[in-house]
């Protein structure tokens, strides 16, 4: 292994751990308080019908603890990722169009009063370059790993 | 040991206004809304869901209400207003004149002209205690202190409430809707 690959596994264990923790904390804070909370949070974006507001509000908390949870152990890592920048590229854009639009509401993401803000923006928009730089680190980790038993075989 | 947990708490409903509550204070739940006068938002919310609220869990013993001042900075005329209000709560008169505050927030927030909105609804003798009210250190220092109680739940945004049921508080932002407010009253009800 060379050196330049030995970076790329550290720089895509780091990332792959840094948003693992992220995401399970981003689940604690809303399963830690009522469903309720979240539920309008969700609801203040002025997106969906009170009936699918309370399905997210009830859901994704969980699938953010297993996406979290997936990104610690490394299960199914490429999955995990692209699902991962797909759902962040989907928070960043509500995010964008509620700030663009002047709606002063919370964003949902860590807790209560998380008001929208450049620094809100900043933030989730890190977190989704980190998440796009490990789904193309994880493809290209897997696209130059050697065949099993080229070794045997050479 | 019971009282060291409590204290937060306690500690956060000591500096309650008597005249700016609606309710029952052994009520399960506690309800406390930090509002701004000249906030559009929190005009909605006193002029829809408030009555609601009031009607549905204050009456019925299951919410105590207390209102909080949380004037922003970005609105010219919002810590006049709350001078106001909070000096006609000294006379009990905090309801009819945030009502009115807000019934004519367009008009006073464009002309400044707050104190004819606060009259409106005051007789001549109430108009002079208010007046004179409304620059007096304990109603400064009231206000101070709302601010300060919603600094400590990290408040940015007006309407925000706070709900608490014992020690546990949870600090509200946003649309507020009607029926996931309600429903989370009705669990922490129970």
């Amino acid at each position: 292994m060379t050196s330049r690959s030995k970076t790329l596994r550290a720089v895509t264990l780091v990332l792959r751990i840094a948003l693992g923790v992220v995401f399970v904390y981003a689940a604690w804070t809303k399963l830690r308080t009522p469903w309720e909370l979240f539920a309008m949070e969700v609801d203040s974006y002025q997106l969906l019908p009170l009936k699918l507001v309370e399905l997210v509000a009830r859901t994704l908390p969980w699938f953010e603890l297993f996406v979290g949870l997936l990104l610690m152990t490394g299960f199914w890592l490429r999955t995990t990722a692209a699902a991962t920048a797909l759902l962040l590229a989907a928070f960043f854009t509500l995010m964008v169009r509620a700030y663009a639009k002047g709606m002063e509401i919370p964003c949902g993401c860590f807790g209560a009063n998380d008001i929208i803000s450049w620094k809100t923006l900043l933030r989730d928009g890190s977190l989704l370059a980190a998440a796009l730089a490990l789904t193309v680190l994880s493809f290209r980790q897997r696209r130059k790993a050697p065949p099993t038993g080229s070794l045997k075989n050479a | 040991m019971g009282l060291l947990f409590l204290w937060p708490a306690m500690a956060a409903m000591n500096d309650i206004d008597p005249d700016k509550t609606a309710g029952n204070p052994a009520a399960p739940v506690t309800i406390e809304v930090f509002s701004d006068f000249q906030c559009p938002a929190c005009k909605g919310f006193h002029e829809r869901t408030l009555p609601q609220l009031e009607r549905e869990f204050v009456a019925t013993g299951k919410v105590f209400l207390v209102y909080r001042e949380f004037p922003l900075a970005v609105h010219a005329h919002s810590r006049e207003a709350a001078n106001y209000a909070v000096a006609a709560a000294r006379l009990s008169l905090y309801r009819p004149v945030a009502d009115a505050l807000f019934r004519d927030q367009i008009a006073w927030s464009a002309n400044g002209k707050v104190w004819d909105t606060v009259a409106s609804v005051l007789t001549l003798s109430q108009q002079k205690k208010v007046k004179a009210g409304a620059d007096d250190a304990s109603v400064l220092g009231e206000i101070m202190r709302d601010v300060n109680a919603g600094n400590g739940v990290r408040i940015t945004s007006t309407p925000t409430l706070v709900v608490s049921r014992g020690t546990t508080r949870y600090p509200i932002s946003g649309t507020l809707n009607y029926e996931f407010l309600k429903s989370l009253i009705d669990d922490l009800s129970k």
